[in-house]
């Protein structure tokens, strides 16, 4: 049997990380939480992540810092960007600095579902 | 009892009531903390189960029907209607069905007393948007509380309920100045389909006797939905009004709503008798960004009023080939003109980069300008 794929997911709505947990352990994969952009960035440095989904405004370091910062250290987490702010120098911008996708908030849970899905079976 | 004695008993005794005053203070605030510990506790428990049942709807976690009094459930509900989108708000909107909970809100909304409690109705009413709960909040648009009847009508727009607008709209020539902002702002949620009403409103009370407070309010929120397909008839109306708030305030909306067809009107208003109304066109021709304004907005640097030159120059700025513009403005006859125009140029960072290009020995003749006009001290006092 092939190991459960590690996903992080950082954001401090609780709602959203309820949500996506429940969904994504539902669908057998193996969840992180992180509450704030710090504690994303250390937990990225594990370098156990298949996959993170990153909330652009957190507390702490913003989801496009923390990809920078992994990037500089030289981790390559995919990250998917999810963000309530709709403008489009932040999606361009998140995806320049190397997330491979952006999905507004709120989001379509099934949508986004697929999304974690192809990603993880890149 | 002597003098001292009775001071030291009155020094006793307020001693002893701030102790307890201050010992029952600490004992609410720990309740309090508990109340909210436990609170966050169910909120969290709730997420989860509501999360199961709208990632899976066929999941049967059981969900206890007196949770609709728990304010802690209501959080929960709204929380995760606010993080989703799309046909999963139907799983959503069952549970809010299956548990009655607007009936249950709205039997708040309609007892008499307490105020805290009809104002928690209508805003989790609100928030919850659902479909079923339009009835009850367009009966609450007349309530005798402001902040009831604000909600309400946020809950429509959150909706987008689009036969609420009309009476939204009506209400505004009945609602004190915060309240009427607070309601328009409310119709910024419906987007495009109030912009019709809107603009029937507009088109029926402007100019009236009673003043035009209600009707410039509409236009603010035209300007902000910034549908295109109502410019023409705004520009038409703006051609129309006499009071000249609303033409300002038209003007302004216009600068929001943008398009090509607003440029040739905005510019004919840079002519305008009125310097609140030749500012507003500058400003909104800025907004626009089209560079057939170019002239126009050169011309204005020479205007009469120091707010016009500024509101051109700073115009300019924005528009592509502006800055050139800016930069000829340098070498005007007229001492205003030059002084707007090397505001904007520094206000726009355009004084920093001839600065760095100098440094770097790559200044261009118009920096070398830019920088001896700064240097020479040519600015108007």
């Amino acid at each position: 049997m092939s190991e459960a794929k590690k996903v992080l997911v950082a954001d401090d709505s609780e709602a959203v990380t309820t949500l996506l947990v429940t969904a994504l352990e539902m669908a057998g994969y193996e969840v992180t939480i992180a509450k704030n952009g710090n504690d994303a960035y250390e937990m990225g440095k594990t370098g156990s992540f298949d996959l993170a989904l990153l909330d652009h405004l957190m507390p702490g370091l913003l989801g496009i810092e923390v990809i920078a910062r992994w990037q500089a250290d030289g981790y390559e987490i995919p990250v998917i960007m999810l963000s309530g702010v709709d403008d489009e120098r932040t999606i361009v911008d998140s995806l320049d600095l190397g997330a491979v996708d952006f999905v507004r908030k709120p989001f379509r849970l099934p949508e986004l579902m697929a999304r974690i899905r192809q990603r993880l079976r890149d | 009892m002597n003098g001292t004695q009775i001071a030291l008993l009155a020094v006793g005794i307020v001693f002893t009531v701030d102790a307890v005053l201050l010992l029952g203070l600490i004992t609410l605030k720990a309740v309090h903390r508990q109340r909210m510990e436990s609170h966050d506790q169910r909120r969290s428990a709730f997420l989860g189960v509501l999360s199961r049942r709208v990632s899976f709807p066929l999941h049967t976690d059981y969900i206890d029907p007196k949770v609709v009094n728990d304010g802690a459930f209501l959080d929960a509900v709204i929380d995760l209607r606010n993080t989703m989108a799309g046909p999963e708000i139907e799983t959503l909107a069952g549970i809010i069905d299956r548990y009655g909970l607007v009936k249950q809100q709205a039997a708040r909304l309609r007892s008499r007393f307490p105020l805290g409690r009809r104002l928690r109705a209508a805003v989790v009413l609100a928030e919850m948007g659902d479909e079923s709960s339009a009835p009850v909040l367009i009966e609450f648009l007349d309530d005798r509380e402001p902040e009831v009847r604000i909600q309400c009508a946020r809950g429509l727009g959150r909706m987008h309920h689009t036969p609420a607008i009309d009476a939204i709209i009506e209400r505004f020539g009945q609602e004190s100045p915060w309240v009427r902002s607070r309601f328009a702002d409310t119709l910024v949620g419906f987007g495009a389909g109030a912009v019709w009403s809107l603009l029937a409103y507009v088109r029926v009370n402007h100019d009236h006797d009673e003043g035009n407070e209600a009707v410039i309010e509409a236009i603010r929120i035209l300007g902000i939905i910034g549908e295109r397909d109502v410019g023409p008839a705004l520009i038409d109306l703006l051609h129309r009004f006499r009071d000249p708030e609303l033409k300002i305030a038209a003007i302004d909306a216009l600068g929001y709503i943008g398009g090509p067809m607003a440029v040739t009107p905005l510019i004919g208003f840079l002519d305008a008798d009125d310097w609140r109304i030749r500012n507003k066109a500058a400003h909104s021709l800025g907004e626009i960004g089209d560079p057939l304004a170019n002239d126009a907005l050169r011309r204005g640097l020479e205007d009469a009023n120091w707010w016009v030159r500024r509101s051109s120059a700073a115009a300019l700025a924005g528009l592509s080939e502006g800055l050139e513009v800016l930069h000829q403005a340098l070498h005007s006859g007229d001492l205003f003109a030059r002084d707007a125009a090397a505001e904007a140029l520094a206000d726009c960072g355009e004084l920093g980069r001839a600065r760095e290009r100098e440094e770097q020995g790559q200044a261009t003749d118009a920096d070398r300008q830019l920088l001896g006009f700064m240097t020479e001290g040519a600015l108007v006092p």
